[in-house]
């Protein structure tokens, strides 16, 4: 089941997301453009940083090579006289400079000094003496070291890698080496090395003192790329950026090492040997030496201040949205304050509660209109219902009014049978059953006299209150205008005379009367344009009694009426009905019609009177089937005994 | 029921059909009075189409008889089915109202 969103959280919800979207577009934005700025301006001062250094460095180195360049070109001007004069000069160099640790003029063999095995006479340092030492030693061999043979064969100076000194005092050194040559014979001849060892530990104390944020690092790698300074010590003339890309078997590593040692200088993405992090890697190689510095500055340090802008930037931009929320939250409640009310207030009104005013809503907006509309609506159905009630109230009393007129009408009809217990010479039994609960059928039986038995069926055009009421009329004059000795139609003029006179409602009356002579079976009858009765006779015969071409009751003043007369034998049945019976109508509207009716009536010869009037109301129903009633059903049946055989006492 | 009137030179020629009974009754006497209202005096009801008639309709055309007679008026019946028929014989109708067989005899006995 999907659950009830109010519309408070149907607006944030898009509004919400959208600014998120919108933010974390900028967040993301402003993440990689800090990013990009850092970068740049980190390389810049990486840059910078390791050209200043190099500097330093080769100021130094510069100043160390001008010493033994200096006392070259001094041995090519000026060749010493004698072993002492060079000593001499050998020893104020090494005085003469802090920087230098040592100097040695190394001879060519055989061009100077007292043996054919060579002389190299060195001056170094040791604690705070001058010491002084000849390299010519069988066991040193100083022609095959590499400070006098490569720049002897490169015919150039050159710097030495740097070298573990134990002599020294476990210190790493280098040493730069001249060449110097003199003329033997017109010829410019290679005369020997001046070298001058210097400490590397300054060096070391600049790039170590190099400290990018927490972890960044300087070291500097020799022209083969061996390790001459590092954080970590075991790498230190022991390790080259060949033998660690090697061992991690890193192409990049050995290509930045190649790009080191040929003297280029670059800004690389680099992995901290010392902490295995993602670093920026700056380097720059020694003008004087050919060495190269490299400086690492770890990334995510220097990202630092970026990740923290970040951090704020989006607690800001989280508060930012928690704020937008709660305005945004309390705005649609308040758009949708009176709407809840208003939900409120129509459920009690869908709850049948139509007095309670609906909240007032002040607002000039849809809500606003909604809510009047409402009132609006309340106040009609208000209105509705109240008419409502009052017309079903209005109803009802018409009905129980109906009810009464009902009863009122049965009353005035015969409802006792048999009606004359102790007159054997008639049997009589009838129904009027009316259409709606009044109708305007009628029939009576009354004697007139101890012999003449006065009776009639008819039926008021309509149905009705009006007919009933007519009804009524038409029964109530028929008794007064009927007396002892008036013949059946003077009976009918009578009553029409009286009924036509302003009949403004123009109904009138087709009635059936006749006067039976109970001592004879001797009938007068008179038809006012009523359905013509039968004769059931005790033979099984059905006949039907002579018409007297009479005219409806009520319908045309000063009428005259006919009479005709019958005789009943005994058992004969006398059968008066009303068009209720003829047209009752089935579902497909069709009639009962006469021939239906005589049928049935002649199929029940010898039945008491009772039995054939109920199975005839029984089968007239059958055959309406669902069909409404549509006319009133009277049936009036009169069976004849003959007089008695002896005369009543 | 169905209700179509015409206007001819001796007066207006009114057709029903269906059934004029107590539901219909109320229309048919609305019709009339309207034709009355609008200085007819003379109606000739054709009752070729209808089929069934009740007392109601009864009451109906004897309301129309009175009220044109009231004005010096006239209506004539025409075309009466078998089972309308039975109705105005038995009722007596057919002696105070003039029937004709059809409309064409009944509009040339006017």
């Amino acid at each position: 089941m999907k659950s009830r969103r109010g519309i408070a959280f149907r607006i944030a919800a898009p509004v919400l997301a959208s600014v998120t979207v919108i933010f974390l577009f900028i967040f993301g934005y402003n993440y990689f453009d800090a990013r990009r700025i850092v970068v740049r301006e980190v390389e810049e001062s990486a840059r910078n940083l390791a050209a200043a250094t190099v500097n330093r460095m080769d100021v130094v180195l510069g100043k160390v090579e001008k010493v033994p360049r200096n006392l070259a070109v001094f041995l090519e001007a000026s060749p010493p006289e004698d072993e002492r004069a060079l000593l001499k000069i050998l020893r104020a160099v090494v005085e003469g400079n802090g920087d230098i640790y040592g100097a040695a003029v190394a001879f060519e063999p055989g061009l100077f000094g007292p043996g054919p095995s060579g002389y190299a006479p060195y001056f170094y340092k040791s604690r705070d003496t001058i010491r002084y030492a000849d390299l010519a030693d069988e066991s040193y061999r100083y022609v095959s070291q590499d400070w006098y043979q490569i720049p002897r064969e490169l015919e150039c100076p050159v710097w030495t890698e740097p070298y573990f000194d134990e002599g020294a005092g476990n210190i790493v050194m280098s040493t730069f080496s001249v060449p110097f040559y003199l003329t033997v014979k017109g010829k410019r001849t290679f005369a020997g090395i001046v070298t001058a060892d210097i400490s590397l530990r300054w060096l070391q104390e600049i790039v170590a003192s190099i400290r990018i944020e927490d972890t960044g690092y300087g070291f500097l790698i020799s022209k083969n790329g061996t390790f001459v300074t590092h954080p970590l010590p075991r790498l230190v003339m022991n390790e080259t950026i060949f033998t660690i890309a090697e061992a991690r078997n890193d192409r990049t590593l050995r290509r930045i090492g190649r790009d080191m040692i040929h003297g280029k200088s670059g800004f690389v993405p680099f992995q901290s040997l010392l902490t295995g992090k993602s670093c920026w890697m700056v380097f720059a190689p020694l003008a004087s030496s050919g060495w190269s510095l490299g400086v690492l500055f770890p990334r995510d340090e220097l990202m630092a201040d970026v990740a923290a802008l970040n951090r704020s930037v989006l607690v800001l931009g989280i508060i930012g949205a928690l704020l937008l929320f709660a305005v945004i939250v309390f705005l649609s409640r308040s758009i949708t304050r009176p709407l809840r009310m208003l939900a409120g207030a129509t459920a009690e009104i869908s709850g049948g509660n139509l007095d309670n005013p609906l909240p007032p809503v002040a607002s000039r907006d849809e809500v606003g209109d909604l809510a009047r509309s409402f009132e609006s609506m309340r106040l009609s159905l208000k209105r509705y219902i109240a008419d409502l009630t009052e017309t079903t109230a209005a109803k009802e009393r018409i009905e129980s009014e109906l009810k009464i007129a009902h009863d009122i009408q049965m009353g005035i009809l015969h409802k006792v049978f048999p009606p004359y217990p102790d007159r054997p010479e008639i049997d009589i039994y009838a129904v009027l059953d009316p259409a709606k609960e009044v109708g305007g059928d009628l029939f009576d039986f009354f004697f007139l006299d101890d012999d003449h038995l006065c009776f009639h069926v008819g039926d008021v055009s309509g149905k009705g209150v009006p007919a009933s009421l007519f009804m009524a009329i038409t029964k109530t004059l028929i008794k007064t205008k009927a007396t002892r000795g008036l013949d059946a139609h003077k009976v009918l003029e009578r009553v029409n005379e009286d009924l036509s006179v302003d009949n403004t409602s123009f109904l009138f009356v087709t009635l059936f009367l006749g006067i039976l002579d109970v001592r004879t079976g001797r009938l007068q009858y008179s038809n006012g344009g009523h359905n013509r009765p039968y004769v059931l006779r005790a033979s099984g015969a059905l006949e039907t009694l002579a018409g007297t071409d009479g005219i409806a009751l009520g319908a045309v003043e000063d009428l005259s009426y006919e009479s005709k007369t019958v005789v009943l034998e005994r058992g004969d049945v006398l059968f008066l009905y009303t068009d209720g019976v003829t047209e009752a109508m089935n579902p497909a509207k069709e009639l009962y019609t006469e021939a239906r009716l005589e049928t049935e009536l002649a199929a029940r010869k010898g039945h008491p009177l009772k039995e054939i009037v109920l199975a005839l109301l029984e089968r007239i129903r059958d055959f309406a089937g669902g069909e409404p009633q549509a006319d009133d059903i009277t049936m009036l049946t009169i069976q004849y005994n003959g007089a008695p055989e002896s005369p009543r006492s | 029921m169905e209700i179509r009137k015409q206007k001819t030179e001796k007066g207006v020629l009114v057709s029903v059909s269906g059934r004029l009974d107590a539901v219909t009754s109320p229309d048919f006497d609305k019709e009339m009075e309207g034709c009355i209202a609008g200085g007819e005096t003379v109606l000739v009801v054709d009752l070729q189409g209808l089929e069934y008639i009740s007392s109601a309709g009864l009451r109906s055309i004897l309301a129309v008889t009175k009220k044109l007679k009231a004005r010096n008026g006239k209506i004539v019946l025409a075309s009466l089915q078998s089972m309308v028929k039975e109705v105005f014989e038995i009722s007596g109708f057919s002696k105070i109202l003039p029937i004709f067989s059809s409309k064409e005899e009944a509009l040339s006995q006017l």
